[in-house]
């Protein structure tokens, strides 16, 4: 009988047999492929689902990073960057904000020591990430070099379409001690090379770029328009039109060599453009380059002037020269200057190079020298993608790193208590207490009070971005709270007056867009509380209408969470003899709002993109910041950028937002503890 | 219809057999949920120290006659008086009476956001305002009379439903109640929950606690109770000592019940 199970014993008329051996569960998992072949090509309504989703997809983004890497202008992102974040807050501000930054990546990092992990791999990772924001903008700028900048120089003005261009005689640039200049004279083939010239170039050169590319496209029609002529497909009507725009269409004689583009010498001279002082001054001629290292950071001026004689424009391809944004602003009562170069940030402050009737030398700013032309990938990873990291990649490595240190010390501090009672409470309780601490603490650095000292007052009216819009958000939440929890208990209340006021109170605010609240509150506040009067406080006019607004929501969720009680929980309160006001303390509001964290969390979300709609009252906060960008000279237009930027920030912030709301439902806290 | 309990003084052989103040006295109490009459004239007092099971089929009333004893629910005629005060809308006897009795619920009622321990010492720490470390002693002895000294720190969603039940009677006893009362607390049991209650119930039985007991537990009414209500239809129909009720009842709603469910 081998192989049978014999039965162990009998007891009565029950036979236990041998346990079976414990299995593991069949494995059901399977590969990639498999996974793919049986969700997304499941059958030919999912197939045609997928591919129609990839292509769309593949368009979309196609789209979307051929235009970002070949025509965008994300300057106007990098130089703004500041303006993004914090607005135009005074100086003084900087530590400040630098500290509060810091102290939230404290919070953040005992936050999650007393709520959730981070595993050793998950910290590798990040420390990875921050690595390579410091290795890739120095890959980029060692391995690729800066494009040039096309000059020209001559006598002879040029046309194309409705502008017309002279060159500059003079042009004044910033630049940095042992720094090389290098100029080329480029004599171009054909009108198909100038055509194609790309990079930062001046006026002129563009001109010449824009006739050239027209002569060619005016030839293009016209060689169409013959062959076709010559061939026998045409039809008469059509042949009539043809035959009529051969007529009218000119084309003119090829542009490079009308203009005799670099056929003869051009005679450079550098001087220095503090002292006048003449650094080289030499013939270039066609095809020859010259190169000179720089004494000092600082102004320079370059002639560049072709024989009286020649009726020709030279066109030199510079390398160590680079636009400038220019700006002004008012410090200490006066007016300043500052000139940035557009490719590395370099600065120089002070006056500019003059001539000798004292007039401003034309310089070679960033509006009449911007990038032409579609901009390959190399020139948009040195120009664009690599200093923009190697603006973030410092705070971002400030933050991570005193995230980690107050998670580690969190994690020491709760293994050293190992022994004592519930450590890991602790580590929460001292969590709360810090967030608790957080916010005054905040509002204190970033309203600030007095006259004098480190914690003087700022003024509301400079505040601006990503700033202006989380002081709004955590200010309208903070104070909407307790209004809102008193409001839900209101509406509950057995008086009727009180219900009642609170009733309405609730529905008129709901009832009223925020916009509409924004506008009342700009003018109306001020009569209720007259400290709020005048331009500066109008930060403050319009966190009145967020905190009123916001109570009224908030109330709803707290109250939908005191409904969701079972009515058992006041009774066993009330049968130990609790007090009325006890029962809501103790019993009925925690669980009330643990159960409604979820819906305070989206309402969060929800003030947190509501906020943009200050702009429209005039503040600056994200939003606002974006459109005043689009209205400075150097980044007229550009709102597609700023626009992309301010959403993608909004998307982070949100994101982070529902992904802590989303882990604390999953914790269990949102309604009784499991 | 000729009622059993129109006088208690009568009728309630055992406050004879005491020879004491009744602690628990409803005089003649109505109590209406809208239009429909819930309890009708109801007589009915307990001594001090008495256990008294209260049975009868579902809608008859028996919770919603402990209810108003702790004002859960309002009467609306009648009197209770409780440990000699009268049970009125004066806020201040409500809370003194309250103090006086516990109550255990068939859902349990445990504040789900709260350990064990936190439920018990709750309300001796906040409305009898003693001292935390010593409520928390107590709240330990009451966790070992109850057999779940163990489960102190953990979160009712992490016990059984027996062990949350004893909890409720710990938290009950917390306040140092001289009455319970039982509504149902084993009907939302586990059959194999439902001794280790009825055993913590027995057991306070034995100390000469005053209960209020509605269940259906016929062996524990035989076997703890000094005296057994039957009610039906808002009206108490019979009542007696267990024996002479489950052996020789009277009236034929009664004896129709028990033939039911016996």
């Amino acid at each position: 009988m081998a192989g049978r199970r014999q039965p162990r014993r009998l007891d009565r008329n029950i036979a236990y047999f041998d346990e079976p051996p414990e299995r593991r569960p069949p494995i059901t998992e399977v590969g990639p492929l498999a996974w793919v072949r049986a969700n997304l090509f499941g059958s030919p309504l999912d197939t045609a689902l997928t591919l129609l989703a990839a292509l769309f997809l593949v368009a979309v983004c196609s789209f979307l990073l051929n235009w970002s890497i070949g025509t965008g202008n994300w300057y106007s992102i990098i130089f703004n960057l500041r303006l993004f974040l914090v607005g135009r807050v005074e100086a003084f501000m900087d530590p400040r904000i630098t500290f509060l930054f810091l102290f939230i990546a404290v919070l953040a990092g005992v936050n999650f020591a007393a709520w959730s992990r981070i595993h050793l791999r998950l910290w590798a990772i990040l420390a990875g990430v921050l690595l390579s924001l410091f290795v890739i903008p120095w890959l980029i700028a060692s391995a690729i070099p800066l494009p040039p900048t096309w000059l020209a120089a001559g006598q002879r003005e040029v046309t194309s379409g409705s502008i017309t261009a002279r060159p500059l005689e003079r042009i004044a640039f910033i630049a940095g001690a042992e720094e090389e200049v290098a100029f080329r004279l480029v004599r171009p083939a054909d009108d198909a090379e100038l055509a194609q010239l790309t990079s930062f170039s001046d006026v002129m050169t563009n001109t010449l770029r824009n006739a050239a590319a027209n002569r060619l496209g005016s030839a293009g029609r016209l060689a169409t328009i013959e062959r076709e002529l010559a061939g026998d497909r045409l039809t008469g009507r059509q042949r009539a039109a043809h035959e009529e725009e051969l007529g009218k269409t000119e084309v003119p004689p090829p542009v490079h060599s009308t203009y005799e583009v670099s056929a003869y010498p051009v005679l450079l001279t550098l001087l220095s453009g503090e002292t006048g002082e003449e650094i080289f001054s030499r013939s270039l001629a066609p095809g020859e380059e010259l190169r000179q290292t720089l004494p000092r950071d600082g102004w320079y001026v370059l002639e560049k002037r072709v024989a009286d004689s020649d009726d020709s424009i030279a066109l030199l391809r510079a390398s160590g020269l680079y636009p400038i944004f220019d700006r002004s602003f008012i410090r200490e009562g006066e007016r300043a200057f500052q000139y940035m170069r557009a490719t590395d940030r370099l600065l120089v402050e002070g006056g500019r190079p003059r001539d000798a009737g004292g007039a401003d030398l034309p310089m070679l700013g960033i509006i009449d020298h911007q990038y032409r032309g579609e901009r390959p990938l190399a020139d948009f990873l040195r120009l664009m993608l690599g200093p923009f990291l190697d603006q973030l990649n410092l705070g971002l490595t400030l933050f991570v790193a005193f995230m980690a240190a107050a998670y580690a010390a969190a994690q020491w501090l709760r293994r050293r208590d190992r022994e004592q009672e519930a450590p890991l409470r602790r580590v929460r309780r001292s969590a709360v207490w810090l967030w608790l601490v957080t916010i005054p603490l905040a509002f204190l650095l970033i309203a600030g009070f007095g006259e004098g000292g480190v914690l003087r007052a700022s003024d509301p009216q400079l505040w601006g971005g990503l700033l202006l819009t989380l002081v709004l958000t955590v200010v309208a939440l903070v104070a909407a709270f307790p209004i809102g929890i008193l409001l839900a208990l209101g509406r509950r209340s057995a008086l009727p007056v009180v219900s009642a006021a609170s009733t309405l109170y609730i529905e008129v605010f709901r009832g009223v867009p925020l916009i509409t609240l924004l506008f009342m509150s700009m003018l109306l506040v001020q009569f209720v509380l007259p400290g709020l009067g005048g331009p500066d406080n109008a930060p403050y006019r319009v966190m009145v209408a967020l905190i009123l607004f916001s109570a009224a929501y908030l109330a709803e969720d707290v109250r939908g969470g005191l409904q969701s009680l079972p009515p058992g929980q006041v009774e066993a309160a009330r049968a130990l003899g609790l007090p009325a006001w006890r029962i809501t303390l103790h019993i009925t509001l925690p669980q009330a709002l643990r159960a409604v964290i979820p819906a305070m969390v989206g309402q969060f979300i929800s003030l947190f993109k509501d906020t943009s709609l200050v702009t429209i009252v005039g503040l600056i906060d994200l939003t606002g910041v974006a459109n005043l960008i689009a209205s400075q000279t150097e980044f007229q237009g550009l709102r597609r950028e700023t626009y992309i930027f301010i959403a993608i920030l909004y998307f982070i912030f949100s994101s982070v937002m529902s992904n802590v709301s989303r882990r604390i439902e999953a914790s269990g806290s949102g309604a009784a503890r499991a | 219809m000729a009622t059993a309990g129109n006088d208690p003084l009568s009728q309630g052989t055992t406050i004879s057999q005491m020879d004491e103040e009744p602690i628990i006295i409803c005089r003649d109490m109505n109590k209406w949920f809208g239009e429909f009459h819930v309890l009708r004239d109801i007589n009915v007092s307990v001594a001090p120290q008495e256990v008294v099971v209260i049975i009868g089929p579902s809608g008859s009333g028996k919770s919603t006659l402990i209810r108003c004893i702790n004002r859960l629910e309002e009467h609306q005629e009648g009197q209770i008086i409780v440990d000699g005060r009268e049970m009125g809308h004066d806020v201040r006897n409500i809370a003194a009476i309250r103090r006086e009795i516990g109550m255990v619920f068939q859902q349990f009622n445990l504040f789900p956001h709260l350990t064990a321990i936190q439920n018990i010492t709750l309300a001796p720490i906040r409305v009898r305002h003693r001292p935390r470390a010593e409520v928390e002693n107590d709240a330990m002895q009451l966790l070992e009379r109850v057999g779940i000294p163990e489960q102190a720190h953990k979160y009712p969603g992490q016990l059984s439903g027996g062990q949350q039940q004893r909890v409720a009677i710990a938290r009950a006893l917390a306040m140092e109640p001289k009455i319970m009362l039982f509504d149902e607390p084993t009907s939302a049991l586990d059959p194999e929950m439902i001794k280790e209650v009825l055993d913590v119930m027995k057991e306070l039985a034995l100390t000469g606690m005053t209960m209020l007991v509605v269940t259906h537990e016929m062996g524990f009414a035989r076997e703890v109770a000094d005296r057994v209500l039957f009610m039906d239809e808002g009206r108490i129909v019979e009542q007696g000592e267990p024996e002479h009720f489950f052996e020789r009842a009277q009236h034929p709603r009664t004896k129709l019940f028990l033939s039911q469910i016996l």
